[in-house]
C-alpha cells in the first residue's frame, strides 16, 4: 500500500523536492524504515508524507474533531517515529502505524465518551425514535469556520451514517473501505481474531444499510 | 454437470463477492432465482458505492514540520545510500 500512497502524500509537507531525494520515492516502506533507523532524516520525512492523510483520516473519522485527529495523529507519528528499533519488519509498516493510530483513537473515546456525542444521537439508541431522543440539537449555536469545514467533511450521509457505528465497527469499516486492509491485516491490526473482524465488518454493514436506508424516509 | 438447483442463500462472504463483481458464475446461478439473495445483494452493491465515495482528508498544512519538530534523530550510521539513477 505504501506505494499507492506516494502519488498523493504531499500536501500537508512544506517540503521541496531537493528534501525528497528520488531514491526514497518509489522505495518500499521496508527500506524506507531501515534508512531511518540508520539517521537519514530524509526517510522519516518520507514515512510521514506517506501515512499522514491515511492515518489522519482515520483519526478524524474516528474522533470527528479536526484538532483532536491533528494531535492524535501527531502523537502517533512521533511514538512511531521514535519507536522505530521495536518495529518488526514482518509486520507491514502500515499495519503497525494503524494499530497505534486506531489505539489512540479508542483510547481517547473511552475517555471523553465522544462516540455517545455522534451527531445522529447515541450508538446505543436502537430505534429511530430513540436516536432521534438522543440526536444533539444542531442549529441552536452559531458554527464557527473549523465546524462548518467539519460538517462539510463530514455532514454526508455515508459519513454520518459512518459516525453511529460502534467505534470497533467504525475502524474495521474505515480500514477495510477507506484504506483497502484485507481482513487478515485488519485483525492484525485491531489483534482480533479473524472471524470477530469478519462479523464486525458485516454487522456493521447491516447497521450501514439501516441508517441509509432511514435517511430516505 | 448436472443442472442441480442451488438452493443455499448467498453467505455474507459471497454477498461480498458479488457486490464487487466476483462471485462464481456457478452461485450466480442462484442469485437469479432467489429474491431474498437479489435485494440482500442489491443493498449491498449499492452501500460498496456508497463506501467507495469516502475520500481521505489532509491534516493542517506543516504537519510533517510539526511532527519533525519531536523526533528524535538516531546519529547517522551506515552506508550512504544512493539513488537508483545513480547506477
Ligand atoms: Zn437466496
Amino acid at each position: 500500500m505504501g506505494t499507492r500512497l506516494t502519488a498523493t502524500s504531499n500536501a500537508g509537507g512544506a517540503i521541496g523536492a531537493k528534501d525528497r531525494p528520488g531514491h526514497l520515492t518509489g522505495a518500499s516502506d521496508q527500506d524506507v524504515v531501515e534508512w531511518a533507523k540508520r539517521g537519514h532524516e530524509a526517510a522519516f520525512r518520507e514515512l510521514v508524507r506517506r501515512y499522514e492523510r491515511p492515518v489522519f483520516s482515520l483519526l478524524y473519522r474516528m474522533v470527528r474533531d479536526r484538532g483532536l485527529a491533528e494531535d492524535l495523529a501527531q502523537e502517533t507519528f512521533i511514538k512511531v517515529l521514535n519507536g522505530l528499533g521495536s518495529y518488526n519488519p514482518q509486520f507491514r509498516f502500515s499495519s503497525w502505524i494503524f494499530k497505534i493510530a486506531n489505539n489512540a483513537a479508542i483510547d481517547q473515546l473511552r475517555k471523553r465518551e465522544l462516540d455517545t456525542l455522534s451527531l445522529d444521537g447515541s450508538p446505543h439508541a436502537t430505534t429511530p425514535e430513540a436516536m432521534r431522543a438522543t440526536a444533539l440539537q444542531l442549529g441552536d449555536k452559531r458554527e464557527t469556520p473549523l465546524q462548518e469545514l467539519e460538517a462539510r467533511e463530514l455532514g454526508g450521509a455515508i459519513e454520518r451514517a459512518i459516525a453511529r457505528l460502534r467505534p470497533e465497527y467504525r475502524s474495521c469499516i474505515l480500514l477495510r473501505h477507506v484504506e483497502g486492509h484485507s481482513y487478515e491485516e485488519i485483525a492484525r491490526i485491531l489483534e482480533l481474531p479473524l472471524g470477530t473482524v469478519k462479523t464486525y465488518i458485516h454487522r456493521a454493514r447491516n447497521e450501514l444499510r439501516g441508517y441509509l436506508a432511514d435517511r430516505k424516509e | 454437470m448436472t443442472p442441480t438447483p442451488d438452493t443455499r442463500h448467498l453467505t455474507p462472504d459471497e454477498v461480498e463477492l458479488w457486490a464487487e463483481g466476483l462471485l462464481p458464475a456457478a452461485r450466480d446461478a442462484h442469485l437469479a432465482q432467489c429474491d431474498a439473495c437479489r435485494a440482500t445483494a442489491g443493498g449491498e452493491r449499492k452501500l460498496f458505492r456508497d463506501l467507495a465515495q469516502l475520500t481521505r482528508f489532509a491534516p493542517e498544512f506543516g504537519f510533517v514540520e510539526r511532527v519533525m519538530a519531536k523526533v528524535k534523530i538516531p546519529t547517522p550510521s551506515g552506508p550512504h545510500f544512493r539513488s537508483h539513477s545513480d547506477s
